[in-house]
């Protein structure tokens, strides 16, 4: 009988341990009830797709020898070590990333800096800038090409106005070049909106407080609006990082040629390589691996990014204490 | 039970991730064991056995598992094709369930990575659409279904009746492509190598159209696409020649065999570029075209396929076989387009088709009779037929050669000439069964562009495409354990 035994001094008495039992089960109950959506698409759209993906770099499969499969180790792993397309592929990507993340990160600041100010019909301004960011990549890619297009392209038609003939290959020879601007006239959209939330969040009364104090507006933004939107960066930082690394859908469908599926040379970037050696030669093993690598890759350049941000992020706890 | 026992029998969170981990984890060993447990592993002796031995063995056990086929009328099933929408439509599939109440068809539009994920599930569909490079590919994969015994049963397909670009689905081992039993056949096909002469850029330059009669040299075929390549300043408006680059080393091969040399070596483990005279000066060839930008190129593309191209009037001469003729004529081009001989490389004229597509039946089939009926219906039945009055190709039976269309005088042009390739055409070519479809043209379109902006030289063009290909062809033959 529980109301025989003896009571410890400070201990709930049975019949409250119980309820809160049920209360605590009821809360567990909904805890995860609420997460179990998430949690199953993460456990099956994720966790098992990255350990079946790691199981397969570890074999010779090809798509189609599941009878002839065998146990590699970690020969792909050493193979794409040794592969000089994987090292050039990664060598364009991290240029395509130097080029591509602080041209993103700068123009996207300066639009919001221009769209931030309170002018007449300036909503109409943040709508037209962003309306790239809701494009269907096909349908943009493709307007990019007819404007880019080398021998019969708008952008070249214009340029002959000046110079008779001008056939710039904006989509092969100078494909860094055009992929650039495609890549950033897309992506400007999303930068603008984040920034633009990030600078509405700036108290008035600091940039008011440091005008009085005599400050001019590259003192303002250097001094008060940069720092406190220094979060806002480093946000977007890590994940323009782990976009620009993972580039794959603009070199396949803006610089290739209608016959062959292999993009200009100056913008076959690492995944380039990873779709032609998963679905172009069938060596699954080792496209497996490549993308193990390049998880590993973008996990150790943003634990990176997130140790320099205490050299350079505003923190307002960390000024608090 | 005591509160604290209940308390103890709750899932913590961590025991619930722990818990599905776990799950996880199980379902994947289970999943990856059922392919191990019947996978043996190579012994030294088989890893080095040659590949033709191996395929024969798959030959032979394929052989043995196919038995005799029984009457098409008591044939019953569900079938499951891979085919292409616009050669077999959903009509036509309509059709054939109405004409045959005892199968069901379900038609999945073709998709490799689809076929890779289905063969994976151990549910390959039991009849797939290909071109012919992947029929030793599938044969060194033990994947092809042995139809010989339909076949020599069939009155609608009979052996003596097909037509040679069905020689690309016969094969006595991966290595041996020609002969042998049979595992599929073409949908239709064309002598490859045959021209379209779009007229108007002859007379717009004052040049002599080509004959269809003799055949030119491809030397004189580079030399003509010089001349009709047309620019305005750095812009080419019109391209002298052109062709189509996702094939590039099928016509290398061809070339090749004019004088008796081979792209790769007997045993397929090795691509010849740099060590044979003939293969660079083949490569050579296709490299000055480009560098002259006669036509389109690494450095100088076209966003469209080259017909598309050709049909907007763009192209001067294009390489494409009989089957182009059906497209070939538009609002631009239409009354100026001829089809000529297939140009020779070395005096030793060879016309053979060199994608042959068509059908195979897969090894993991589980209704081979009810599928024998829907290929035999498809390749020929009524849409034998109607593809053979389309134009769209060469019938793959010879008894189907007189339906091809004979009533325009475009028509009737490009029969006359194809009558003269239909004889080129008999000798297959043998494809690498260890490497994919594309790869060396990928490694050439790769390399060519920095050979062409002068980022490299031509001979490390040559060694970094075979470095290329020969890596490629390693892993192919690990893949399949020979």
């Amino acid at each position: 009988m529980i109301s025989a035994k003896p009571q410890l001094r400070g201990a709930s008495p049975p019949i409250t341990r119980a309820k809160q039992s049920a209360r605590s089960q009821r809360r567990q109950r909904t805890f995860y009830l609420f997460i179990s959506p998430w949690l199953l698409g993460f456990i099956f759209l994720s966790v098992i797709p990255m350990v079946v993906g790691f199981l397969i770099s570890l074999t010779n499969y090809d798509g189609l020898n599941l009878n002839k499969l065998a146990f590699v180790g970690m020969r792909n792993y050493g193979t794409v070590f040794k592969d000089p397309s994987a090292q050039y592929g990664f060598s364009r990507t991290l240029i395509w990333a130097a080029i591509n993340l602080p041209l993103w990160l700068a123009v996207s600041l300066l639009i919001a800096l221009l769209v931030n100010v309170k002018l007449k019909g300036n909503g109409i301004f943040r709508t037209l800038l962003y309306l790239p960011a809701v494009i269907p990549p096909v349908a943009l890619v493709w307007t990019w090409k007819i404007l880019l297009e080398q021998n019969f392209g708008l952008v070249n038609g214009v340029l002959s106005l000046v110079r008779p003939g001008t056939a710039v290959p904006w989509l092969s020879t100078y494909a860094m070049l055009g992929l650039t601007s495609i890549a950033l006239w897309n992506g400007l959209g999303f930068g603008m909106i984040v920034f633009l939330a990030g600078l509405q969040d700036i108290p008035q009364e600091l940039i008011d407080a440091a005008r009085v104090d005599g400050a001019g507006n590259f003192q303002v933004f250097f001094r008060v609006i940069l720092p406190l939107i220094s979060p806002i960066i480093f946000f977007q930082l890590i994940l323009g990082l782990i976009s620009a690394l993972q580039q794959f859908v603009l070199p396949m469908l803006a610089a290739t040629s209608a016959s062959t599926k292999i993009p200009a040379r100056s913008v076959y970037l690492y995944m380039v390589h990873v779709y032609r050696t998963l679905f172009g030669t069938g060596r699954f093993g080792q496209g497996m691996a490549m993308l193990w690598l390049l998880i590993v890759v973008i996990g150790v350049l943003t634990v990176i990014v997130f140790w320099t941000q205490r050299f350079w992020v505003y923190s307002e706890v960390r000024g608090e204490e | 039970m005591s509160v604290e026992k209940r308390e103890r029998a709750q899932l913590s969170r961590r025991d619930m991730l722990r818990a599905s981990g776990v799950l996880a984890a199980g379902g994947l060993l289970a999943a990856c064991a059922a392919p191990q447990a019947t996978t043996q592993a190579p012994t030294e002796e088989a890893a080095t056995e040659a590949a033709t031995e191996s395929a024969t063995q798959a030959a032979a056990t394929s052989e043995a598992t196919t038995e005799a086929p029984t009457q098409a009328a008591a044939a019953e099933g569900h079938v499951v094709i891979m085919r292409n929408v616009g050669e077999l439509t959903d009509d036509m599939v309509a059709q054939f369930q109405a004409d045959h109440s005892t199968i069901t068809v379900e038609a999945l539009d073709v998709d490799l990575t689809r076929l890779i994920a289905m063969y994976a599930a151990g549910n390959p569909p039991d009849l797939v659409r290909v071109q012919a490079p992947s029929v030793p590919q599938y044969l060194a994969r033990d994947m092809l279904y042995d139809l010989t015994p339909y076949f020599e049963a069939s009155t609608l397909v009979k052996l003596d009746d097909l037509a040679p670009s069905n020689d690309y689905y016969k094969a006595n081992s991966p290595l041996e492509v020609g002969s042998g039993p049979i595992y599929g056949m073409t949908k239709d096909w064309s002598p490859d190598f045959t021209i379209f002469v779009y007229k108007k850029p002859f007379e717009d330059k004052s040049l002599d159209v080509p004959s269809d009669t003799e055949p030119m040299t491809y030397d004189q075929v580079r030399e003509l696409g010089a001349k009709l390549a047309t620019f305005e300043g750095d812009r080419t408006v019109l391209f002298g020649f052109d062709y189509d680059a996702a094939w590039i080393d099928r016509m290398w091969s061809n070339h090749l065999l004019e004088t008796d040399n081979h792209l790769y070596s007997d045993d397929f483990t090795q691509i010849q570029l740099t060590a044979s005279d003939e293969a660079r000066k083949v490569v050579q060839f296709y490299f000055d075209m480009a560098k002259d930008k006669v036509g389109a190129s690494p450095i100088n593309p076209s966003p469209n396929w080259v017909g598309d191209d050709f049909d907007k009037g763009l192209v001067g001469l294009l390489n494409y076989g009989y089957w182009f003729g059906a497209m070939a004529e538009t609002d631009v081009t239409k009354g100026q387009v001829i089809m000529i001989p297939g140009p020779t490389w070395a005096g030793v004229r060879r016309d053979p088709t060199i994608t042959a597509t068509g059908m195979i039946m897969t090894k993991a089939t589980k209704v081979p009779d009810a599928a024998w009926v829907l290929f035999e219906w498809f390749n020929g039945g009524q849409p034998a037929d109607d593809r053979a009055a389309s134009g769209w190709g060469v019938p793959a039976l010879k008894s189907q050669y007189d339906k091809m269309p004979n009533s325009t005088d475009f028509d009737k042009q490009r029969r006359t000439v194809l009558q003269g390739e239909l004889d080129l055409a008999t000798a297959p070519l043998q494809f690498n069964p260890y490497h994919g479809e594309t790869t060396v043209a990928d490694a050439w379109q790769q390399y060519a562009e920095q050979a062409l902006n002068g980022q490299m030289s031509f001979d490390d063009m040559l060694a970094n495409i075979e470095q290329d290909v020969n890596t490629a062809i390693q892993d192919g033959k690990d893949a399949i354990g020979s």
